[in-house]
């Protein structure tokens, strides 16, 4: 990706070329992240629809302030997601209609998809910031440093969420797996 | 040990494991005091990235790539318009005067015909506008609402026809909102709907807590329909007939505009058929959702 900042002030200005590149960086990314936050992967597509096209509206009001462009996108679909949770119980929808990446072999996609249920299952198990931090750590891989902007956290604060995360979710992943 | 150090080191693990690609052993060999306790956690570290192999499906992204191009043009062609600076507010203040003092004039006949590649299509849009805005009761909005609904699917097709894309997309958004507004005023009828400004959403539940700059066209604002009040008619059997009516229009237009759609799709170019698609999409998701509300 070229220069973010210089991208950003871009797609400001209504460059249709510079909010495609930001579309294709962040899409995939941004709908992992809200998949592995709501547990459901077909709520998680309307709702990453709806953080691009807030991206759209509101671009014009980020301002750069030091802070990665991307710590910005993840607070919006992170807003999204509180709003979506707030507003709805959510029913949690396997992974039937969503696609796992397993190159050329049907077997080692459907091993991923059982290995990523539990995964998201294990995953409510955890408390909102650890969920949050395991999600931008591990599906949207975002570094300490980017993760402490998103959450407007220092990083020292990060490293023991991500600590306690991934020791409850070992707890819930070994918990799911006994049951089965 | 400190939490914190302990901390640090499983995180220098996790940046070794997962952005480096070392292996898991190599990782414990650096910290052979803590590799007992880190082992765990880092076989469930790579559990849990075994989740970024998720991907949305590609239906999914073309259909969402496509809504986000078509708001992008929209927002881009109203951008386009506020440049203009006179324009719009010229050709509303004109189109009042036209509705309320000349009535049927020429310029507005004019207008009411013109196509979304004429010049006189923004007196067409700001006359509609006035036209909604001014009709007094709820059930006149919705007729109304009907009415621009099938003009809009013959300029779809229309433009469609001359192999224009992002006519088709940007007149396809208009239909939208029209059967959206039409749901609206149904739904406010029957009570299931708060009253609202009918407008365009500026601000999004998901934008952060700085506030959108509005360097765009302000949304076209239509008077706010009152549940359960303003239908026509305070009669319950009135009201009760009108919606009936209504319900026949709307199950009669919405195979009309089905069937006008259809008879165009495979006459554009291949590079419109996608556009006309969703616009057919669109207008029948839109009218089924009228139609339901009217149940």
């Amino acid at each position: 990706m070229q220069d973010e900042e210089s991208l950003v002030r871009r797609a400001q200005k209504q460059d249709q070329e510079a909010f495609a590149q930001i579309y294709e960086e962040y899409f995939d990314r941004i709908y992992r992240y809200i998949t592995l936050k709501i547990g459901d992967a077909v709520e998680a597509e309307d709702l990453t629809q709806q953080v691009f096209l807030n991206t759209l509206r509101s671009i014009s009001s980020f301002k750069w302030r030091g802070k990665p462009f991307s710590a910005w996108l993840y607070r919006i679909a992170h807003n999204q997601v509180v709003d979506y949770l707030r507003k709805k119980k959510k029913t949690v929808v396997p992974l039937e209609e969503t696609l796992v990446s397993g190159g050329d072999n049907p077997q080692l996609a459907a091993e991923r998809k059982l290995d990523i249920e539990q995964v998201l299952a294990a995953a409510r198990h955890l408390t909102d910031a650890q969920r949050e931090v395991i999600s931008l750590r591990f599906t949207s891989e975002l570094s300490i440093a980017q993760v402490a902007e998103v959450m407007g956290k220092n990083q020292g604060a990060v490293k023991a969420l991500q600590h306690s995360g991934i020791v409850a979710l070992r707890r819930a992943l070994s918990v799911t797996k006994n049951e089965e | 040990m400190k939490n914190r150090e302990f901390d640090n080191i499983l995180n220098e693990c996790l940046e070794r494991l997962l952005v480096k690609g070392e292996s898991l052993e190599q990782c414990l060999a650096r910290y052979p005091g803590q590799a007992a306790e880190l082992k765990p956690l880092l076989e469930t570290a790579l559990a849990a990235r075994e989740a970024s192999a998720i991907q949305p499906r590609p239906d999914f992204k073309a259909r969402a790539m496509y809504q986000f191009r078509a708001a992008l043009q929209e927002r881009t062609a109203r951008k386009s318009r506020t440049s203009w600076g006179w324009f719009p507010r010229w050709a509303t203040v004109m189109a009042i005067v036209l509705v309320l003092v000349l009535g049927g004039g020429g310029t507005v006949a004019a207008a009411d015909s013109s196509m979304p590649d004429s010049p006189l299509y923004s007196v067409k849009l700001a006359t509609e506008q006035v036209r909604l805005t001014l009709t007094p009761s709820q059930m006149g909005k919705a007729r109304l609402c009907a009415q621009l609904a099938d003009r809009r699917v013959a300029e779809i097709a229309y433009m469609a026809g001359k192999g224009n894309t992002g006519q088709v997309e940007l007149v396809t958004q208009r239909l939208d909102r029209h059967l959206a507004l039409l749901t609206v005023l149904v739904l406010a009828q029957s009570g299931d709907e708060e009253p609202m400004l009918m407008a365009p959403p500026t601000e999004e539940a998901g934008a952060p807590t700085e506030p959108p700059t509005t360097d765009e066209a302000p949304p076209e604002p239509v008077l706010a329909p009152q549940p359960g009040k303003d239908w026509g008619s305070s009669d319950d059997t009135a009201r009760n007939g009108n919606r009936a009516q209504l319900r026949d229009t709307l199950v009669s237009n919405a195979a009309h505009n089905r069937a006008v759609l259809h008879a165009v799709l495979d006459e554009v170019p291949e590079s419109t058929r996608a556009a006309l698609r969703r616009a057919l999409a669109v207008s029948e998701d839109g009218y089924e959702e009228v139609l339901e509300a009217l149940e």
